[in-house]
């Protein structure tokens, strides 16, 4: 057993496996979508194999704590890693100013097989957002204010945006530049119940001139267009803030050949009801994070490196640095020592 | 195109003509110790007018940073200029330290500076065009990435400073200058310490990075040409460090190594955040 695990620990094996992950590694340059996982996976349980077999067997690592402490969270990393992968998810969320979170309304949704978080668990509500340009329309810092849990039975307020992600068991949720303006519209069908809701319109300002949508009321024929008429007070040239609370919209209603301006509280007589629009309402576009070993993957890499320089100071406060005018001498005194020459002091490190 | 001669300009202007003055009288210093006998005394006077004009520069350097940043209202961390100037002024400190405790390191100024040299035309090539601050630059984790990376491209160059030595001590014309220069096999060992000193730093770096990614972009890691570039320079140091400690490896090859690392790392820093698409790009 003891002879298989020195030749799966062979250095000529780490070695190689390097490469070929390196190779892996040079495949996926920037292209890690089209690159089979493989290409990384394969070598990386390679060289997992081969540490783990070097950790037991090599004495030159197992006896050295800090060189120790480095190998062990570099397959800790390893594992950690693979790990994380297995219990991921990631996906995207819309959420109107006012809606609370709802795992039903995630999109573009990739999990790892063992994902087994507590979405269910997640609350928070969305609230209004700002979101800063500088001049030529260049994105500065967004706002996000939401209501979140207080553990009391009340709400605390939080703004998140850009780098400060809003964390719920475990779950990121960063802004996203995906964010707009939605129409909030009230259908009263004829003989039925009113029913309120959200017609999203693309982002803003990146589809500033195509804010339109359409829907078919249930029971309806003919479809309903939507175009959004913005006073948002974006400028170009100058610096403006995004604030869907300091913006107006005026709602374009189209079907069967008749076109309706609707301001907030205004109606419109279709075929099968009435339309109210409400008024104007913002959604923010959230990318939804989940990896339950990100913290143990810092510690662990940390551990590591700590453990890397305890070695190296170690070596170094035994070696000191040599100098320029003893350079000659030392070497003959190490040579006079049986050959434990300096050269030997650069390899044992 | 703006004004060249902005705030910061002058700075830097005279900045570099600190380093050149560096460099100049580091050559002209080592190329004295030349026709010398074997073990005669060499005068090493030179030396603190060398780690003067270093750290003179240097000084110059923050004063040209901190001039651009009161110009455009944050630090030097997205355009190509910014990232330069801020490059020469993180290598010429981390140098003048080294050049200060280690005297053995000393005569690799005549490599060190030539190469820091290159940076230097290079940003007088490029107009201090103001950059746009990217929102998710507003992280405390930039800094010690940022921070981690000087350390490990400053500890790749001086590295890659003393195996030039090794490397120009094998033209015959070259080796009285550095006779006062411990043999090869020294020179590699306190080589490879720096060497070694640049795998801590450089896995600090791609550690604080990490973190900052997943706090900038929801990610710690997208294989994106930097992150991937990145990987593969920390992968290379570890690679040769493993075969140095396995194999007898001739000291030249070792030291062409040394300056393959510093190389790839010089093409990660100042090639791929500019030609990329990458989010580290600041394009978000």
């Amino acid at each position: 057993m003891i002879a298989v695990l020195k030749r799966l620990a062979s250095i000529r094996l780490t070695l190689l496996w390097m490469a070929l992950l390196g190779i892996g590694a040079a495949l996926s340059y920037d292209n890690p979508v089209d690159t089979p996982v493989w290409v990384l996976v394969v070598p990386l349980a390679l060289l997992g194999v081969n540490l783990l077999a070097a950790i037991i067997t090599n004495t030159r690592i197992n006896r050295r704590g800090g060189l120790l402490i480095f190998h062990v969270a570099l397959l800790g990393i390893v594992v950690l890693a693979a790990f994380g992968r297995l219990t991921h998810m990631e996906a995207h969320i819309e959420l109107v100013d006012g809606m609370g979170f709802m795992p039903e309304r995630l999109i573009n949704v990739r999990q790892g097989p063992l994902h087994s978080g507590r979405l269910d668990q997640v609350h928070f509500i969305q609230g209004p957002y700002t979101v800063e340009y500088r001049p030529g329309m260049v994105r500065g810092l967004t706002h996000s204010h939401v209501l979140i849990p207080d553990g009391a039975g009340g709400w605390e307020r939080k703004v998140v945006g850009d780098d400060r992600p809003l964390i719920l068991e475990g779950y990121r949720f960063y802004t996203t530049f995906n964010k707009g303006f939605a129409a909030v519209l009230t259908w009263m069908p004829d003989g039925g119940q009113p029913e309120t809701g959200t017609i999203h319109m693309p982002s803003y300002p990146l589809f500033e001139f195509r804010q339109a949508n359409r829907w078919t009321p249930a029971g309806a024929s003919e479809e309903i267009k939507f175009w959004l008429q913005l006073e948002t007070g974006i400028d170009p040239e100058g610096a403006w803030v995004l604030d869907a609370r300091k913006s107006r919209g005026t709602l374009v209603v189209r079907t069967g050949g008749r076109r309706v301006e609707l301001q907030p509280g205004g109606t419109v007589r279709l075929e099968h009801g009435v339309l109210r629009y409400d008024g104007l309402s913002s959604w923010m576009g959230y990318k939804l994070y989940y990896d339950p070993t990100l913290q143990w993957l810092f510690i662990t890499s940390m551990l590591g490196v700590l453990g890397l320089g305890i070695h190296f100071w170690k070596k170094f406060a035994n070696h000191p640095w040599p100098q320029p005018d003893d350079g000659g001498k030392r070497s003959e005194r190490d040579a006079s020592r049986g050959g434990k020459a300096i050269i030997e002091e650069g390899r044992v490190i | 195109m703006e004004d060249k001669m902005v705030a910061e300009m002058p700075w830097l202007y005279t900045a570099l003509t600190a380093y050149a003055l560096a460099t100049f009288v580091a050559i002209m210093g080592v190329a004295r110790t030349r026709g010398g006998a074997a073990g005669a005394a060499v005068s090493r006077s030179y030396e603190p007018l060398v780690l003067g004009l270093i750290t003179a520069g240097v000084v110059l350097f923050v004063i040209s940073l901190a001039e651009r940043w009161i110009r455009i209202g944050h630090g030097p961390f997205v355009n190509l200029f910014e990232l330069l100037v801020s490059q020469l002024f993180s290598l010429g400190l981390v140098y003048a330290v080294a050049y200060w405790r280690l005297p053995v390191i000393r005569p690799s100024a005549i490599v060190v500076m030539p190469m820091m040299w290159v940076l230097g035309l290079w940003v007088l090539t490029l107009e201090p065009v103001a950059s746009v601050y990217p929102p998710t630059y507003h992280n405390k984790w930039l800094w010690a990435h940022v921070g981690f990376g000087k350390f490990f491209l400053a500890f790749c160059l001086i590295g890659s400073g003393i195996a030039g030595i090794i490397l120009l001590r094998k033209l015959p014309r070259l080796v009285p200058l550095f006779r006062t220069l411990p043999p090869d096999e020294v020179l590699d060992h306190v080589a490879w310490r720096f060497m070694l000193l640049a795998l801590i730093f450089d896995s600090l770096m791609l550690i604080a990075g990490a973190v900052w990614a997943q706090d900038a972009w929801g990610r710690y890691w997208a294989w994106d040409a930097l992150e991937t570039s990145s990987f593969l320079n920390w992968l290379m140091l570890g690679a040769a460090i493993h075969a140095r400690l396995t194999y007898r490896i001739p000291v030249h090859v070792g030291a062409i190594a040394i300056i393959a690392i510093f190389v790839f790392a010089f093409f990660t820093y100042f090639g791929t955040p500019f030609y990329s698409e990458a989010a580290h790009k600041g394009v978000i």
